[in-house]
């Protein structure tokens, strides 16, 4: 197993390490997109590794598209990419009710129409998605009506999260047997535009707070999203590259599941950032370090063209 | 057991009769929590009134220490009225909500406008403290995507908020990126207890999520932070060594006490539960005995035999 060395990607290496891999994981926002503009020369990259007879996949903690929504953002800006390439935590975090927890009855849902889909495409309803004002006093709040059949609450992204949302949740989970679900943990999500919002990982700690539990994730880094790849392509791990942004989702993933991981610097981590985690020796964070890293994944274009 | 305190080992001794007794006459400054202590909503424990007017005609002094931050002060004192707790005055109140705004204006002597979580309750603390904030129902065409600041935001105070939106959290960490905006919290409870035993979230849970947004701590006003104990003595002569703080639940009024000092004692006509309190005391980590009370009493109502003489 390679000892995660935190290599300048350039030259003759970078012929080398894609030579080394059948499969390439690439995250989203700050890798081939930042909002809405493509980084310059991303599509290009990923459709010569394609020519170049390599599997794509995108692998992104973002909850509020449909793999479907993805794919035509995708080919909107010139990626050739299909629908079943696409792996987000709205379709993932259905996968992983459907597959894993094997939930029998509804959700409990605080997340977006995106989220609503995939579950409905699986099978699963849900109750709660849109706006949700509060009217009443405490103890109406207390004692909402709650649908029996719900068995897990579910968390992601979601711009109409209100107080009302957060009590409803702990109403539900106070049954011990709830599930409690969330697509991930990251605290700013990008939006359109360049700008940022609160994230995800703030919503869920609002409602693991309240309910006094933690969450189970779904997305990077924990392995799922790998493994929901590797359940549907044939994969070999170590033949597996992840590129991503973020030290501690995207690098980490790769780290967890053994592939080969490439840091580009168009995103979140800096260099700084890798090198703190190298020189702590703490074992926990060794996994935040990446095999390789690039400026930006243009950088592999003369390799792919050559 | 003066030595096994010199270890930082409390007690957590149920006491009755003549201990409560000797106790009482140990002490001068009772500070009693609120909600589970000597009330449950609207509804006083039976024999509270009579334990804090008893304290009072005795000569003691009486202060009520609460996390609560949905009522201005002046709120709170018709509330004790008419609960029965008739000699309980506007100056004897400390709520997490009133402090906020004496931190504002006195400690950190903030410039500028607060950008405020939270409801009626803070809102009148700070009007009374003349201390100008924001945050006022969202402008109805302002989205997350595109909305409006207010300039000369020096600080951010999250309270209870049951008209919490994602906006409100969103408006909240653009304020905070500047490392200049302070950042306070009333308190940090995860979840209240209502009459008939159900919770609702708690400040916590908003403050929580701020801290997520923002990669920054907040500077709790209430229970367990000392600051309300603060508050208490620069406005009164107090001595610690002469305060019991009586409250119900571990984590934030036994800690509290522990935190400023005070003896403590835990009453169990609220949230916590002596098995609670005992598994603390048992435990391999230091850091729980600050949750264990000196002295645990079934209800407050057990002052009342002590007081017939």
């Amino acid at each position: 197993m390679a000892v995660s060395k935190c290599t300048r990607l350039n030259g003759p290496l970078i012929k080398q390490m894609l030579d080394s891999v059948d499969s390439v994981l690439f995250d989203c926002d700050g890798v081939i997109w930042r909002g809405d503009q493509a980084i310059p020369g991303a599509p290009d990259v990923i459709n010569l590794l394609k020519k170049n007879g390599k599997n794509v996949f995108f692998v992104t903690n973002n909850s509020t598209k449909t793999r479907k929504m993805y794919a035509d953002k995708l080919a909107l800006m010139g990626f050739n990419a299909t629908e079943d390439e696409v792996f987000g935590t709205a379709y993932c975090s259905a996968m992983y009710l459907k597959n894993v927890s094997r939930l029998q009855g509804k959700v409990y849902l605080i997340g977006s129409n995106a989220m609503r889909q995939e579950l409905e495409k699986v099978g699963i309803q849900q109750t709660g998605v849109g706006p949700d004002p509060i009217s009443g006093v405490q103890i109406d709040w207390a004692n909402v009506p709650l649908d029996p059949e719900v068995k897990a609450v579910v968390v992601g992204f979601d711009e109409h999260f209100s107080y009302m949302k957060l009590n409803r949740a702990l109403q539900y989970l106070n049954n011990p047997d709830c599930l409690l679900v969330g697509t991930n943990t990251d605290t700013r999500l990008p939006l359109e535009g360049g700008k940022a919002v609160p994230g995800t990982g703030c919503i869920l700690k609002a409602v693991e707070t309240a309910a006094q539990r933690q969450a189970q994730t779904v997305g990077k880094p924990n392995h799922f999203m790998y493994d929901c790849v590797a359940s549907q392509f044939s994969l070999d791990r170590t033949r597996c590259l992840m590129v991503g942004d973020r030290l501690d989702t995207d690098i980490l993933l790769g780290s967890n599941c053994g592939l080969k991981t490439l840091l580009t610097l168009t995103g979140v981590s800096t260099v700084a950032d890798a090198e703190a985690h190298q020189e702590s020796g703490c074992p926990k964070r060794l996994g935040m370090v990446p095999d390789y890293y690039v400026e930006s994944i243009a950088e592999l274009l003369p390799a792919l063209q050559g | 057991m003066a030595g096994a305190r010199a270890f930082g080992f409390k007690g957590c001794r149920k006491i009755g009769g003549s201990q409560i007794r000797n106790l009482l006459n140990a002490k001068d400054f009772f500070l009693f929590d609120c909600d589970g202590v000597i009330w449950h909503g609207e509804k006083a424990i039976i024999g509270a009134p009579k334990v804090v007017s008893s304290l009072i005609k005795h000569g003691k002094n009486v202060f009520f220490v609460t996390n609560n931050c949905t009522r201005p002060r002046e709120n709170y004192v018709n509330k004790f009225y008419r609960l029965g707790f008739t000699d309980v005055m506007q100056e004897q109140i400390f709520s997490s909500s009133y402090c906020s705004a004496l931190y504002l204006r006195d400690v950190a002597k903030v410039q500028g406008k607060v950008y405020v979580i939270g409801g009626e309750g803070v809102r009148n603390e700070l009007l009374q403290a003349g201390i100008p904030f924001v945050g006022d129902e969202d402008a109805p065409d302002g989205t997350i995507f595109n909305c409006a600041l207010a300039s000369d935001v020096k600080a951010v105070l999250v309270g209870h908020d049951d008209k919490f939106t994602f906006l409100k959290l969103a408006k909240a960490s653009c304020y905070l990126r500047d490392p200049d905006c302070l950042f306070l919290a009333t308190d940090v409870d995860p979840w209240h207890p209502l009459q008939d035993g159900r919770i609702l979230p708690g400040s916590g849970c908003l403050t929580s999520a701020l801290e997520v947004a923002t990669g920054r701590k907040a500077m709790v006003i209430g229970k367990p932070s000392p600051f309300m104990f603060e508050c208490i003595s620069s406005q009164f002569r107090v001595d610690p060594a002469q305060c019991l703080m009586v409250g119900d639940r571990l984590e934030t009024d036994m800690l509290f006490g522990a935190n400023c000092g005070l003896d403590t004692m835990l009453t169990l006509t609220g949230i916590s539960q002596m098995k609670t309190a005992q598994e603390y005391r048992d435990s391999d980590h230091s850091a729980n005995q600050s949750f264990v009370p000196d002295y645990v009493v079934d209800t407050i109502a057990d002052f009342l035999p002590a007081f017939e003489d």
